[in-house]
């Protein structure tokens, strides 16, 4: 009898947490401290915001300097004061604990597509249209299909603020000279020009797999130019099929340039190696390979304090890039572009407002000229970008034939990069791709 | 490596006052500790529950879904179990810490407690062992990576295999290395732990008998392994369940060195827990995975409770 007076607090305590447990939906989880609208009603009259906001995002270093230009003009032009709060580290986690604990940032940077579908359908982001912003008004700023990537369930909630081309190879002009070799605009030029510098007595490729993303980025590339832009946008989507031919055989041609002898380090040492590592080592004062595959940032990193400053200003000359070459004749002019997307967690009019300048000509020139992005804002003149790298990048990205936004970003949280990484490694990746498929599909299921 | 306390002893029965009457003294003194651990144990414990069996957006009790979690995480997810040949995943991954890591912490814990006693300065050599124990485990991972760095100018490991022309190893970056690698750090790490609790157990032997024994004619392995290690058999469990728990709950190490990398070879499913919980969201799944933490330490503290009842009746 003792043992049962023991446990029948705890069996109350059950049923009633029991009781109270299931709630309808997390609609309310995000509620703003300051007023608030109710946020199933597109209305257009927000709550009147306390003049101040704060803006997060994983940027730090020159892409920080950058960005709080664009806040200083927008603070400059609106009154409204504009804080930027970093979080280098653990981002996503770090957002999340933040809306959670009732404390969400007023705008936040989101890292990826899928954590923008999560947060969205979490009910923790207040859409463009909610802040009093017409998608139509300002879908004319962007270029076709810009904004549609920042739309979940039919709302647009992420705005494309900064994009940088993913089809850029970046090598050194003068090192090519020397070794009497020039870019290629074919895969099989490619090719030979790996072996070209290998005669030549260099070690062609870097490669920074240690950051799975890096591998993400090549087979996306190498997918889109191989298959093209349907085939590409139903991989990524809930219908993709991770077991089809056409994934293995761009696997396979990836790893005909990413082989022992080609990359600098052998496959082992650059699964170990990060990004900025790789670059330096292209890049750096006492280099060790030849070519770098990367997004357009890389010539901002590598004319950085984290690699080689010495190279600023000797872009054409010590740092170029050459477009991502065509594979067996297919495409050409086809693009994959890296971006992020901002949103809005806080409704009230200081934050419409700043979501409302975002979209402008001169934020986007603001941001542009601090040499860190390209606006995806088509009225940005591409002669404010500082380098001509980054003119060059701009002029790919809007004159390209399609551009596709990176695909691994659109996927729901499952970790391609894992899998190519294995690839690389020389496993057989045909049971990891089966796996990978029922575990995208579940997870596009379950988002 | 966070040590876990080992477990509390049993609550002390209530007492009630003489004549048999209710006395107010005994919720007075049990209720603050009680409050706690209603609070911070009791309760946290029975959302998780709740939680496993809903879809948790943003942690709240939003979509319920049964037991879709539970069966996903045992069949669908390779990343937390993989059956096959061999198996991987992040719970064959502990099961590997367990075996490994507890028996050869153990096992050199002993070895260096019994060979110390036989030298003059053993307390210098149980302070040196001792030392990685006092560094914070996300130091220790640090040091440790730059130890395994690929680099033969940064990294420690390679730079010695250099001198014997042995070419730079990543250990890290390779998946079939990656486990044993991070499992010889956490030996690294806890071997201190072990070997000043088995060396005070270890002097708690008689020395009779050990005198006896070698009188009869034991030869040290022989006493080693039929005299010490029977006699110390308690603190070797208490041991052994301590970094037991320790393997369960195991996420700062792994987090620091090498991020559950390369790809996903490396996790374990405390690191899964929070992946799922909060960089993916999916707080439902990683109240899933908190549970199934929470089932395997039953077993353990159950060894553990009946170990110490069953001690407790010998005396």
């Amino acid at each position: 009898m003792t043992k049962f007076r023991l446990i029948a607090p705890f069996a109350v305590l059950t049923l009633v947490l029991a009781a109270c447990g299931p709630g309808d939906g997390g609609a309310d989880a995000s509620a703003p401290d300051d007023g608030g609208a109710d946020a199933s009603a597109p209305a257009a009259d927000v709550p009147a915001g306390d003049g101040s906001i704060v803006v997060t995002s994983l940027w730090g270093g020159t892409e920080e300097t950058a960005f709080v230009a664009v806040l200083d003009a927008f603070t400059a032009s609106s009154g409204i004061e504009a804080t930027y709060e970093p979080n280098r580290t653990d981002y996503a986690t770090v957002l999340r604990t933040r809306i959670q604990g009732g404390n969400p940032p007023d705008v936040a940077i989101i890292p990826g597509i899928g954590t923008l579908r999560s947060l969205a359908r979490d009910g923790s982001l207040i859409s463009i249209s909610e802040l009093g912003i017409n998608q139509a008004d300002i879908e004319g700023n962007y270029a076709p299909g810009i904004l549609d990537v920042g739309v979940v369930d039919g709302e647009l909630y992420g705005i494309m603020v900064k994009l940088n081309s993913k089809a850029t190879i970046f090598y050194s002009p003068e090192r090519f000279d020397e070794m009497g070799v020039a870019p290629a605009t074919t895969w099989d030029e490619l090719l030979a020009l790996t072996e070209d510098i290998k005669a030549a007595g260099s070690t062609p490729w870097a490669l920074g797999a240690g950051d799975s993303w890096t591998l993400t980025d090549w087979f996306e590339i190498v997918y889109l130019k191989m298959h093209g832009t349907e085939a590409y946008d139903t991989l990524f989507s809930p219908e993709g099929d991770w077991t089809d031919p056409t994934v293995q055989a761009a696997i396979d041609t990836m790893l005909e340039i990413l082989t022992e002898e080609n990359v600098d380090g052998g496959i082992d040492g650059s699964l170990a190696t990060l990004f900025v590592d790789a670059i330096a080592k292209v890049f750096s004062t006492s280099p060790s390979a030849e070519l770098y595959y990367g997004g357009g940032f890389v010539g901002g990193i590598a004319t950085g304090q984290d690699v080689n400053p010495a190279l600023q200003g000797q872009e054409g000359t010590a740092i170029d890039w050459f477009p991502f070459p065509t594979i067996d004749g297919s495409g050409e002019g086809l693009v994959t572009y890296g971006g992020d997307v901002m949103a809005a967690l806080v409704a009230d009019s200081d934050v419409a407002e700043f979501m409302a300048y975002l979209t402008t000509a001169e934020a986007g020139q603001v941001w542009a000229e601090g040499g860190t992005i390209i606006s995806p804002i088509v009225a940005v003149d591409t002669s404010v970008y500082p380098t001509t790298l980054i003119q060059a990048e701009a002029e790919q990205v809007t004159s390209a034939e399609a551009v596709r936004f990176d695909g691994s970003d659109l996927l729901p949280g499952t970790d391609l990069g894992a899998v190519l990484q294995a690839a690389v490694r020389g496993d057989d990746v045909t049971s990891l791709l089966e796996e990978f498929q029922a575990e995208t599909s579940a997870a596009w299921a379950s988002e | 490596m966070a040590v876990a306390t080992p477990p509390a002893a049993a609550a002390p029965q209530p007492r009630k006052a003489a004549g048999g009457a209710f006395s107010w003294s005994v919720p007075l003194f049990l209720g603050p500790a009680a409050l706690l651990l209603l609070g911070f144990l009791i309760v946290p414990t029975i959302y998780s529950l709740f939680l496993s069996f809903n879809r948790g957006r943003g942690g709240e009790f939003s979509n319920w879904v049964g037991f879709d979690n539970w069966v996903r995480l045992f069949t669908q997810d390779p990343d937390f179990l993989r059956l096959g040949f061999p198996p991987s995943g992040a719970l064959w991954n502990n099961i590997l810490w367990i075996v490994f890591y507890v028996s050869l912490t153990v096992f050199l814990g002993l070895l260096i407690a019994v060979m110390a006693t036989r030298v003059r300065y053993e307390a210098a050599i149980k302070a040196i062992v001792f030392v990685p124990q006092a560094i914070a485990a996300t130091s220790l991972a640090i040091i440790w990576r730059f130890v395994y760095s690929p680099d033969d100018e940064t990294g420690l490991l390679n730079a010695v295999l250099g001198i014997g022309n042995v070419g730079p190893l990543s250990l890290l970056g390779n998946p079939d290395t990656v486990n044993w690698a991070l499992i010889a750090v956490g030996i690294w790490g806890s071997v201190g732990f072990a070997t000043v609790i088995l060396s005070a157990a270890i002097k708690g032997i008689s020395t009779e008998v050990l005198e006896a024994s070698r009188v009869d004619g034991a030869t040290e392995t022989q006493i080693f392994w039929r005299i010490i290690v029977p006699m110390v058999s308690l603190p070797i469990s208490v041991v052994a369940v301590t970094l037991v728990v320790g393997v369960i709950k195991l996420f700062d190490l792994i987090f620091v060195m090498t991020d559950g990398g390369p790809g996903t070879a490396s996790r374990v499913i405390a690191f899964n827990m929070y992946q799922e919980a909060f960089p993916q969201g999916q707080f439902g799944y990683g109240a899933t995975i908190a549970i199934v933490m929470l089932l395997l330490l039953v077993p353990i503290m159950i060894f553990n409770i009946r170990r110490f009842r069953a001690t407790a009746v010998q005396q």
